[in-house]
């Protein structure tokens, strides 16, 4: 008896135990597992807006790729109203690109490396198309973010400044998902070269062209064929690929996305939400995306609210067009009526070139007083500081294919190709041959792209010094030898990981 | 699953073991009521029968019956027999009642003595076998403190408590054995019959203490484990330690009703010396005269915002008549109130031969230092024990418990409008109110807000309403077998609303601002054990196995609007504009099992022996489960011949202990690699992968090696124990840095190591039993040296924080979720030159410099007390009782946020000074301080030195001992209590925390966090009244 109610009660227990013992996985509901969050549509897209949405990070084209870099070049002069960019306009020593644009660049890169590998295994409920299309966003995206960080971090091929020094390679490119910890920890990846990181880049981009066929998602918010075709010549013509730029240039040109604007038009595609000539660009959406009175773009290049009512304070105003740009255009202030103080009693002088009609004078009342500004950026999206910042317009094809034409010798093809640009821009034609062709189509570029980001990087594919001794001082020339042509990598990095070298002179 | 399937196999096992007669082995121990210590020489009787024994010098008695139910007689001369039925219950602590005849009483003592020489065959008894202390209720009754973890300090040698601040119900720091994790956590497990309790806060407006649910006198005992040995049975969270309450409970006989009362009040420990209105304006005037500024008297009463408007056409002689005229007005008495302290509770308990119950209700209030802070409870609570046929006796406990605490502005921080930032700093020229009676609101200086009003118009209030209780299976399988089966919940609702009123600035802004937040936490867990035990010849052999499940859940939501309607309404309203809406959701889950089994060999030679298995959801895949083993074994050197023949020891016990237990605390879903939400983009939402898979994160797990000695003497009047302990943190998380080419910065992984090392030394002593005076008297000590032992990668200093350096003390976290902060490392402060008055610090080589750099910090101890302990005496003449008991702390440095905010005299803001500080700046050439001259501008040398309070100048000692209790009661007469209806009566008068003996110049060194704006510890009196009938 006694016996048997032990043996039974032993029995009870062993049944409670394997009753209660149970799996001890708890899921959290306010977040999602990395290993089954991809596996949708939806979540897929949100992961891609993700990434998207780091574009307009004030270290990317938020402000740093944009306004940062003109500062570092001879666009623009910093007015000290806010003290921002002063240093890098100086070109202090590690005023620069920051450790935030290293580390939002690569976080951009590991997110779309997940994705990519979900893509891979398939996504439930997507049809083949779109994970196609989503590949290819992805693709464009990652060789766009591979392509600012290379050309921040590195020399670009078509100049590279080798003279005595050891690591001048390209930067460290994670392209495999990673998702555990002690994986993450041990990936010390060393430089990849500069041939490895731009055939990676080309390559993503040779894939994104045709995989973005049929993207539904509408450009140029989000990548498509021709914005991928667009970003390949403008990295062709880095690489020094002549042809590949040239090809990729007219085939972006002969797509439909984007327009080619003069006159008018042009200034209209100034004012307008979405630039017309957009072949991608970063959208600002929600005043919450925006960056608002200190560093958006807008409060960077303006003290403006509107230009109709001079008189209402906004941003900061912190850098201006440099004495060079003013020249370009003939600008300089022009006291309309009285009294002086109104600052809608003021404007420029300007020549007959169409972009000199995106400079005029500002508010009075920053630290600098009123000065000349550019009115790219002026809240066209129907909030303050809210602009929608053009990443490559489709102008830029045409200085790309008349610089391209130049490099394979077809120079009178290329003379055409600028004169037929100048002709939009309603200026005259020019009669250049060799170098003063090309430096005419840089100038061109110059001219085109002033506060969009493109001048800094102009100057450092040709070796060019950067010299700013004509507004800033005698001092103010930074040779293509000096180090300050790179960006310093971020300390901790340096120091994390055994197989990385600084950029010379940090 | 492959644990569970051994498991099973180890229970098929213990099936084959042959089966016993039928007797019962109850133990247990015998106290008296009077001074909660063990009698010995008390006797156990079975009732109706001749059959019995006698209790040990210790009160411990071990009785075999040869019945399934029996009633035990417990009597003892000079106190109240009791009668104790015995169902399925083992084990009984008795508490007898005294009567008052104490010289009677004496002569009863030494023949009990006599007899207990006499007993030939001593009974075998259950041993303390590890590092634990057992504490009676009786201890810690009707002392006014809302949770029973404050109750604690000073209590155990080894647990270091300390009250995070002062509001009533607030949180409690304490820890066991000194601070073993960094990232993990560092709270004890709280066991409350059974039940493993939450004890995290999470109100988001004030401090919230979850274990006051709990009447503290509603617990029948506190026993605190100390050594992994005896926490491995606890196996997860056991390697903080473990405090176990065990609540009263019915007992066999006649209904008993209790009736116990105390009222009293709460009154301010300290007001700061604070510079009056005169005062201060003399200081800042001669602060710009040192800075060579203009119109020095001007600008000093320009800081005061008392400038006429005319000021240029007086003479710096008249501005001085003015400003040296001032008036001055006590904001801190006016902020820093006594406040009312009432208690009153209300039992039944009884039962019979197979029911047993005790219902209880109480109600308890009490203010702070600062009103409105106060803390109201009710709770209801009610036990149920029946046994239902022979075997099986089932038993429940239910407890609910409601608390409101009202919460001003805020309780912590420095914000102009939190009472106890603002009552010391606000300039004492303000008036508090303007002549109609009505509210000054033109306060000059930087606090310039007129707090008094703030802390009037503004409201606010955290309730917790919570349940909590047990149903229990005790089943006799057979008579040395027994099941025990438990599932426990725990709930616990808070309800949280705060609101700015619209007159006051920071809601006149916004048309009023209102906070409400809603935070639930539910936790079940079930517990099953098998127990078997066995007497061989002389020895015991006792196994079990167990088995236990927890889950917990958590979930939040709170909301801020502003704009409105109705402020004469104030609170809960809606506003007409959300501001922000927030939801939270969190939840894990643990499983265990245990088994062990405990071996002792004629009373002297013992040895436990068990592990513990522990799963936690908290965990990475590949190491979720834990393995806790540990082993036990105790030399009971006063049963050797040689020394029952001295005649002089009555016990002297060597213990030593090894065991491994685990800590979970990281928090929940660290291990997940997990997304979350990311940027939007063109009207989308967005995702971002937040935190990397981290499947080899694993348990904390402590090693503890303990040695301990326990002495008494024969004469009975010195006992003790002194317990020495090593206790490694193994696998310490640390966090670990990621590139970020890889996306995230750090993860968490098991790397380090950590120690704490210490003595605890306890000694109680009966100094005189003479008629009728009799002394008690109990000391305790402890001393804990801990240190970081290994960080990673050979770092001897940590790159995320440099107070974490290996051979440097971790410090003491305040609050549960927080990091330990670590030592202080900081430049040493060298005092002023007595040339310039400019403070001066060391550099790196030991020189004087102006301008100390990172380079030049030196490690300074932490917050955590080394030393600590505490010092009881309980002094009996007739039927009055005195009882004093003193805690003390040594060696915690600590930097006090609101003392530093003073001890700047002004110079960096426009708050009010201390005479203490002031006194001491420097003024003339020669003058050695360690307080800087007067300075007002930010310019010339001034601006060339670091902060005055920079380095090691704001790091303050926090040493102190304290009065914490002193009582005087008296106890009624039995006869006279007899004539009226009444089987007990005691009055008594109280006084907490009346006396503290420290240097510490800020308001009390008891405190965690920042100090700045926390509400001071208090002190307070009551007087109470205990009936029973």
């Amino acid at each position: 008896m006694e016996r048997y109610s032990i043996l039974r009660g032993l029995f009870f227990f062993a049944i409670g135990i394997f009753v209660f013992s149970c799996d001890l996985e708890v899921d959290p509901r306010q977040t999602t597992r990395t290993s089954e969050v991809l596996n949708s549509p939806a979540n897929l897209e949100s992961a891609l807006n993700s990434v998207y949405g780091r574009l307009r990070s004030l270290n990317h084209y938020g402000r740093d790729m944009i306004a940062l870099s003109d500062a570092l070049a001879d666009v623009g002069r910093a007015t000290n109203n806010s003290g921002r960019l002063v240093a890098e306009n100086n070109n202090a020593v590690n005023a620069h690109f920051s450790a935030g644009f290293w580390q939002n660049g690569y976080a951009a890169i590991t997110e779309l490396n997940l994705i990519l590998d979900q893509l891979e295994k398939g996504v439930n409920g997507a049809n083949e198309d779109q994970i196609a299309a989503w590949e290819g966003e992805a693709k464009f995206l990652r060789a766009l973010y591979l392509f600012d960080l290379v050309k921040v971090y590195s020399y670009i091929p078509t100049a590279v400044f080798q003279s005595g020094i050891v690591d001048q390679g390209g930067i460290p490119m994670p392209l495999i998902a990673v998702k555990i910890a002690d994986i993450a920890q041990l990936n010390q990846l060393p430089r990849s070269t500069l041939a490895q990181n731009y055939s990676q880049i080309i390559r993503d981009l040779g894939d994104a062209i045709n995989l973005l066929e049929n993207n539904q998602r509408s450009a140029p918010q989000y990548a498509s064929s021709a914005a991928a075709a667009a970003l390949l010549s403008r990295v062709a013509l880095y690489n020094g690929n002549w042809q590949a730029a040239l090809s990729a240039a007219n085939a972006a040109l002969s797509s439909d996305v984007g327009q080619l604007l003069s006159g008018e038009n042009y200034l209209s595609g100034w004012k307008s939400s979405v630039h017309p000539e957009s072949m991608f660009e970063v959208r600002i959406q929600l005043p919450s995306e925006s960056l608002g009175v200190n560093t958006s773009l807008q409060s960077t290049f303006s003290t403006m609210l509107q230009v109709t009512n001079k008189n209402i304070r906004g941003g900061w105003g912190d850098l201006i067009p440099s004495p060079i740009v003013l020249n370009f255009f003939g600008l300089s202030a022009l006291q309309l009526g009285n009294p002086a103080t109104d600052n809608n009693n003021w404007d420029v002088r300007r020549n007959q070139d169409i972009r000199a009609r995106l400079y005029t004078t500002g508010n009075d009342q920053r630290f600098s007083r009123r000065q000349i500004e550019c009115i790219k950026f002026l809240g066209k999206n129907g909030f303050d500081y809210g602009d929608n910042i053009p990443v490559i317009r489709k102008s830029e094809m045409l200085l790309n294919k008349a610089e391209a034409l130049y490099h394979l010798g077809r120079e009178t093809e290329a003379l055409n190709e600028l004169n037929a640009f100048k002709s939009l821009r309603g200026i005259g034609p020019v009669s250049l041959t060799r170098q003063l062709l090309l430096d005419e189509i840089l100038l061109e570029r110059f001219k085109e792209f002033v506060f969009e980001g493109q001048r800094f990087f102009d100057l450092k594919r040709y070796g060019r010094n950067i010299d700013k001794r004509s507004y800033l001082g005698s001092n103010a020339l930074v040779d293509f030898e000096d180090f300050r042509i790179l960006a310093p990598i971020p300390q901790r990095e340096v120091q994390l990981n055994r197989n990385l070298n600084q950029n010379r002179g940090y | 699953m492959k644990i569970f399937l051994s498991l099973s196999t180890c229970l098929l096992l213990l099936s084959t073991i042959p089966v016993f007669a039928q007797s019962r082995i109850v133990r247990g121990q015998v106290f008296s009521k009077k001074d909660n210590q063990p009698i010995s020489g008390a006797s156990i009787i079975l009732k109706g029968t001749t059959v019995g024994t006698a209790s040990d010098l210790y009160g411990r008695y071990v009785l075999q019956v040869n019945l399934d139910e029996f009633t035990l007689v417990y009597s003892y001369i000079g106190h109240q027999t009791e009668e104790v039925f015995f169902g399925v219950e083992n084990t009984m602590d008795v508490y007898l009642s005294p009567l008052q005849e104490a010289i009677e009483e004496e002569v009863e003592v030494e023949k009990v003595l006599a007899k207990e020489e006499e007993v030939e065959d001593p009974e075998i008894i259950l041993q303390k076998d590890g590092a634990r202390t057992k504490s009676p209720g009786d201890l810690i009754e009707n002392i006014p403190y809302q949770s029973f973890d404050r109750t604690l300090q000073g209590r155990v040698p080894g647990l270091s408590v300390k009250a995070a601040s002062g509001i009533p119900g607030g949180a409690i720091n304490a820890r066991i054995r000194g601070v073993g994790s960094i990232y993990a956590g560092n709270e004890p497990l709280y066991v409350v019959d059974g039940v493993l309790i939450n004890n995290v806060s999470y109100s988001i407006f004030t401090q919230s203490n979850p274990l006051a649910f709990l009447n503290p006198n509603e617990i029948e005992s506190v026993e605190v484990l100390k050594d992994a040995a005896s926490t491995a049975i606890y196996g997860n969270q056991g390697a903080n330690g473990v405090i176990i309450i065990t609540t009263r409970k019915g007992k066999p006989g006649k209904a008993r009703i209790e009736l116990n009362a105390y009222a009293g009040e709460t009154i301010p420990i300290k007001f700061l010396d604070l510079l009056d209105g005169p005062e201060w304006y003399a200081m800042r005037r001669d602060a710009f005269k040192n800075s060579d500024a203009t119109n020095p008297e001007a600008r000093a009463l320009s800081n005061m915002g008392v400038l006429p408007d005319n000021w240029n056409q007086l003479s710096p002689a008249q501005l001085d008549e003015l400003g040296l005229n001032l008036p001055t007005y006590d904001w801190q008495r006016q902020m820093m109130r006594k406040s009312m302290m009432h208690n009153y509770e209300l039992s039944a308990s009884g039962g019979g031969k197979t029911t047993l119950y005790y219902i209880s209700g109480s109600y308890h209030y009490s203010g702070s230092s600062f009103p409105p802070v106060d803390f109201e409870r009710g709770t209801l609570r009610a036990s149920l024990s029946q046994s239902i046929k022979e075997r099986v006796r089932l038993e429940a406990n239910v407890n609910l418990a409601s608390i409101d605490q009202a919460v001003p502005f805020s309780t912590e921080g420095s914000f102009i409008g939190s009472p106890a930032f603002a009552a010391s700093t606000i300039l004492r020229h303000n008036p508090i109110f303007n002549e109609d009676g009505s509210f000054n609101t033109q306060i000059g200086g930087l606090a310039g807000q007129n707090i008094a009003l703030v802390n009037e118009f503004n409201s606010g209030q955290t309730s917790t309403r919570s349940g909590g209780g047990n149903f229990i299976v005790n089943w006799k399988i057979a008579s040395n077998l027994n099941y025990k089966g438990l599932a426990g919940v725990d709930y616990r609702d808070l309800e949280e609303f705060r609101f700015r009123d619209p007159r006051t600035p920071d809601g006149q802004e916004v048309n009023g601002r209102n906070g409400v937040g809603n935070y639930s936490v539910k936790r079940y867990m079930t517990n099953h054990t098998l127990d078997w035990t066995k007497k061989i010849d002389k020895s015991l052999i006792s196994a079990y196995i167990g088995y236990e499940f927890l889950t917990e859940e958590r979930e939040g939501l709170s909301s801020e609007a502003t704009g409105i309607t109705t402020p004469s309404f104030n609170n809960l309203l809606p506003g007409s504009t959300l501001v922000s809406s927030d939801t939270v959701w969190a939840g894990y889950k643990r499983q265990g099992a245990f088994i062990g089994l405990n071996y002792q060999l004629a009373e002297k030679y013992l040895f436990h022996l068990g592990s513990r298995v522990d799963g936690s959801s908290r965990f990475g895949s590949n190491f979720r489960y834990g393995i806790f083993p540990f082993v036990k074994l105790g030399w009971n050197l006063a049963k050797e011949d040689f020394l029952i023949a001295s005649g002089k020891v009555s016990d002297l016990r060597l213990r030593a202990s090894w065991g491994l237990a685990g800590n979970d605390q990281i928090g929940d879903f660290r291990a997940l690699g997990m997304y979350g939400p990311g940027n939007t983009y063109a009207g989308g939402t967005g995702i971002r992968p937040i935190s990397f898979d981290n499947p080899n994160l694993r348990w904390e797990t402590n090693e503890t090696i303990n040695l301990g000695l326990d002495f008494g003497f024969i004469t009975g009047k010195i006992s003790g124990s002194i317990d020495v302990f090593q206790r490694k943190t193994k696998d310490l998380i640390l966090n670990i840095p990621v590139l970020w080419i890889n996306r995230a910065d750090q993860f968490l992984r098991n790397v380090g190591g950590l120690e704490n090392r210490g003595i605890e030394f306890e000694i109680n002593t009966i100094n005189m039993e003479r008629g009728i005076f009799s002394w008690y008297s109990s000391f305790n000590f402890s001393y804990i040296q801990n240190k970081v032992t290994s960080l990673y990668d050979g770092l001897q200093v940590d790159p995320d924080n440099p107070r974490w350096a290996v051979g440097m003390p971790v410090g003491n976290p305040a609050f549960p979720g927080q990091l330990a902060p670590g030592s202080w490392y900081v430049a040493e402060y060298a005092g002023v030159n007595p040339a310039t008055g400019r403070p001066m610090w060391y550099d790196a080589n030991r020189n004087l410099t102006y301008l100390p750099t990172d380079a030049d910090r030196v490690y300074f101890g932490s917050n955590f007390p080394p030393y600590f302990g505490g010092f009881n005496n309980v002094i009996k003449i007739k039927s009055f009782e005195l009882t004093t008991f003193f805690t003390y702390e040594y060696g915690a440095v600590v930097s006090d946020g609101q003392y530093n905010f003073l001890r700047e005299n002004g110079t960096r803001f426009t708050f009010n000074s201390l005479h203490e500080v002031n006194d001491r700046a420097w003024r003339v050439p020669g003058d050695m301080t360690d307080i800087p001259r007067n300075f007002a501008l930010n310019s010339g040398n001034a601006a060339r030195n670091q902060n005055r309070n920079f380095g090691s100048a704001s790091l303050l000692k926090a040493d102190f001992i304290r009065l914490a209790q002193v009582n005087i009661a008296y106890n009624f007469s039995s006869e006279f209590l007899q004539n009226i209806g009444l089987s007990q009566a005691r009055i008594y008068a109280q006084g907490i925390n009346l006396w503290t003996i420290s240097d510490y110049p800020g308001y009390d060194p008891e405190f965690m966090g920042v100090g700045t704006g926390q509400i001071p510890v208090h002190k307070s009196y009551n007087i109470g009244i205990q009936l029973s009938f």
